[in-house]
């Protein structure tokens, strides 16, 4: 195996008194989709956003390539611009149209012509489905296209790794699919993704590795079959009780 | 005071103030033969009473005496009021008047002694709408010959009225405006000819009150915006001065701060125009009411907004420029809006410190007329501004639901301020919230 896009070590983080995160240590190989599963408080989330810095971990090491995240020396801005992150509640940017929002990081961080960023913003949106939606105020979109359209402003900055952070929680529940359709194709294409979800089905087709977290700790994880089908730890076991 | 005085004499309104300076500044009496003749009326076109004196001839008395007026001056109503001085004993001389033509003839009986200081006055002359210099032609009856004034400074000279002025005549001679005046509310706030009159002067105060508020309010917006990054700040002394400074300036009145600016600075040795010190207040008042609503409106953006912007590698200042302040503007463009008219009504304030705007202007006259009519137009003025702000923030709102709310949103009605201030909230909570 060749080095890890990301790269997680005794990672802690604690809000107050609280500690939500109590030493993680995780590697994510290109290519690798890596979903985390765990009930709600387990710091899936949490760890997820500790990877652009969201959130400022209290101690441990989180690499992304050769960069160490959270040194105080790093340009958080320039490994951002190489990890895409689609949030639960979307984030479109309501002033800017599809297209805007898609464009608007590319021109501003990219640097990119207005030509240029159009022509990749327009790809990218053909790509998610929306090739007719482009001039879309978000307001104008349903829950599951703006989704999607947050997926390609992600995408449109060519990142290393995306990251997904319960995408599909806010939807209405025949809204899931087309989100999760895009998601499966970007897998088969061999993005690589650390993807918060409860989706099971998504999980088992789609990821390489399934990761289980309870309590502020990695549980258990291994080849998404045999973590769900044959849990080895109690705690997955009921977990995976629970959701079925 | 001066100043305005000045204003409303050049525009007739103050016929008496300007018949007293007249007065005063008349020469005393001269010999006939170098006699001297003033007018208590500036502007043309009124009904006005001619003061004429002189010194009769020191050989022989006076019988009788013509005054030729001018082309154009109307006499037919005219009637006389004849005065010797001898000392300080002041005697009514018995005078028959006849009107032929242009002369306005007067006749003694008993003849006016030799040597009197004579001062005739003759009212009710109705002078040229145009104004000059005019000439009076003199000619008297002394010892049975007919004599002509010599070496004379006959001349006088009126100004031409003004549109004002002579609109407030055509207004004083239509028959409905007598009726109109005869209601005393009518009279006391909706007196025609003040319309007329005090409307065109209003209007420089109005434009004054404007200067100032245009002025002032682009300097509070970006003073506003400093202070409200400023109580954002991780920098704690920054936080501090800026809560302190809004504390304050919020918690005090602006006429105090006001009277601070205008009365106090100059005792500290600052002497700035008053121009200057007017807008510089309004605008330093104004600033703190504007962090508040800036600070507000950027902390009302979604702060997954922030985080999105951030996830895609823009720096922080990148974030809030592209992202945070364009719809931080949107969402209190209704606020600020109400601001500005809240601003533009206290420019009036500064009345109390002699600055003329147009409240000042409003309040003189009213002092002047003792009627209340300038006040309505003050009124009218200032609703000149703030009603089409108010209806256009209404629209500005109905295209911001459009946007964040899309094309479904039902067209809004028409809307008060008020309705506007209370559907704000409701709008600042972004679509995403609604659906989560």
């Amino acid at each position: 195996m060749g080095k890890p896009v990301v790269r997680i070590r005794d990672l802690r983080k604690s809000f107050g008194t609280l500690e939500v995160l109590k030493g993680v240590d995780m590697d994510v190989q290109k290519g690798e989709v890596v979903v985390i599963l765990g009930p709600s408080g387990s710091g899936k989330s949490t760890m997820l956003r500790c990877v652009n810095r969201l959130e400022e971990p209290t101690s441990g090491e989180i690499w992304f390539e050769d960069t160490l995240v959270n040194d105080a020396k790093t340009n958080i801005n320039q490994v951002r611009e190489h990890v895409g992150m689609v949030f639960q509640s979307f984030n479109l940017f309501p002033h800017l149209t599809a297209k805007g929002n898609v464009m608007l990081a590319q021109r501003k961080v990219l640097h990119r012509s207005r030509t240029e960023a159009e022509r990749v913003a327009e790809e990218q949106l053909r790509k998610v489905g929306l090739g007719d939606r482009m001039d879309y105020f978000p307001a104008q979109l349903s829950g599951g296209q703006q989704q999607r359209v947050a997926i390609a402003r992600a995408l449109a900055m060519d990142p290393h790794v995306m990251l997904f952070d319960e995408v599909t929680s806010a939807l209405d529940p025949e809204l899931v699919r087309g989100v999760l359709d895009v998601m499966k194709d970007l897998a088969r294409g061999g993005m690589t993704m650390l993807v918060v979800t409860h989706e099971m089905g998504f999980a088992r087709d789609v990821a390489t590795r399934a990761v289980f977290m309870d309590g502020g700790v990695i549980v258990e994880q291994g080849a998404p079959a045999d973590v769900f089908d044959k849990p080895q730890n109690e705690r997955t076991q009921d977990f995976l009780g629970h959701i079925r | 005071m001066r100043h305005l005085t000045r204003a409303l004499i050049r525009r007739g309104l103050l016929g008496a103030a300007a018949a007293v300076l007249f007065l005063v500044a008349a020469a005393p009496a001269f010999a006939l033969t170098n006699p001297d003749v003033t007018i208590n009326q500036q502007v043309g076109g009124e009904s006005t009473r001619f003061t004429f004196t002189a010194t009769t001839d020191k050989d022989a008395p006076v019988s009788a005496l013509t005054l030729r007026f001018p082309e154009g001056f109307d006499i037919r109503k005219a009637y006389a009021n004849v005065v010797t001085l001898q000392g300080l004993k002041r005697t009514t001389v018995k005078a028959s008047t006849s009107v032929r033509g242009q002369d306005f003839q007067l006749a003694f009986d008993p003849a006016i002694g030799p040597g009197s200081e004579l001062r005739v006055m003759v009212y009710s002359v109705m002078t040229p709408n145009v104004g000059g210099t005019y000439a009076l032609g003199v000619k008297y009856e002394s010892g049975g010959q007919q004599r002509s004034a010599e070496g004379a400074d006959l001349t006088f000279s009126y100004v031409t009225a003004s549109r004002s002025v002579k609109l407030s005549r055509y207004v004083d001679q239509q028959p409905w405006v007598a009726k109109w005046n005869s209601v005393t509310a009518l009279n006391l706030f909706l007196k025609p000819q003040l319309i007329v009159t005090s409307a065109p002067l209003m209007f420089t105060g109005w434009l004054m009150s404007l200067a100032l508020v245009g002025v002032g309010f682009p300097l509070a917006i970006i003073g506003g915006l400093m202070l409200a990054f400023m109580k954002m700040s991780k920098i704690p002394p920054l936080r501090w001065i800026a809560a302190a400074y809004v504390n304050v300036i919020r918690g005090t009145p602006l006429f105090l701060q006001i009277f601070v600016a205008f009365i106090g600075l100059p005792i500290a040795g600052v002497h700035a125009p008053w121009f200057v010190t007017g807008f510089v207040v309004l605008a330093l008042n104004s600033s703190a009411y504007l962090a508040e609503i800036f600070r507000a409106g950027i902390q009302s953006i979604h702060k997954g907004q922030l985080e999105a912007a951030l996830s895609l590698g823009m720096t922080y200042p990148q974030a809030m420029q592209h992202v945070i302040v364009p719809q931080t503007v949107k969402r209190v463009l209704p606020t600020m809006t109400s601001e500005f008219i809240l601003l533009f009504k206290d420019t009036a304030l500064l009345s109390a410190v002699g600055v003329f705007e147009l409240m000042m202007y409003g309040s003189n006259i009213v002092a002047r007329s003792g009627n209340l009519t300038p006040f309505v137009v003050a009124a009218v003025y200032y609703l000149l501004v703030t009603t089409p702000l108010i209806n256009w923030v209404g629209k500005l709102e109905a295209r911001l639901a459009l946007a964040e709310h899309g094309q479904g949103a039902p067209e809004p009605k028409r809307r008060s301020l008020w309705d506007l201030l209370a559907t704000r909230r409701a709008l600042t909570r972004p679509a995403i919230e609604a659906e989560e």
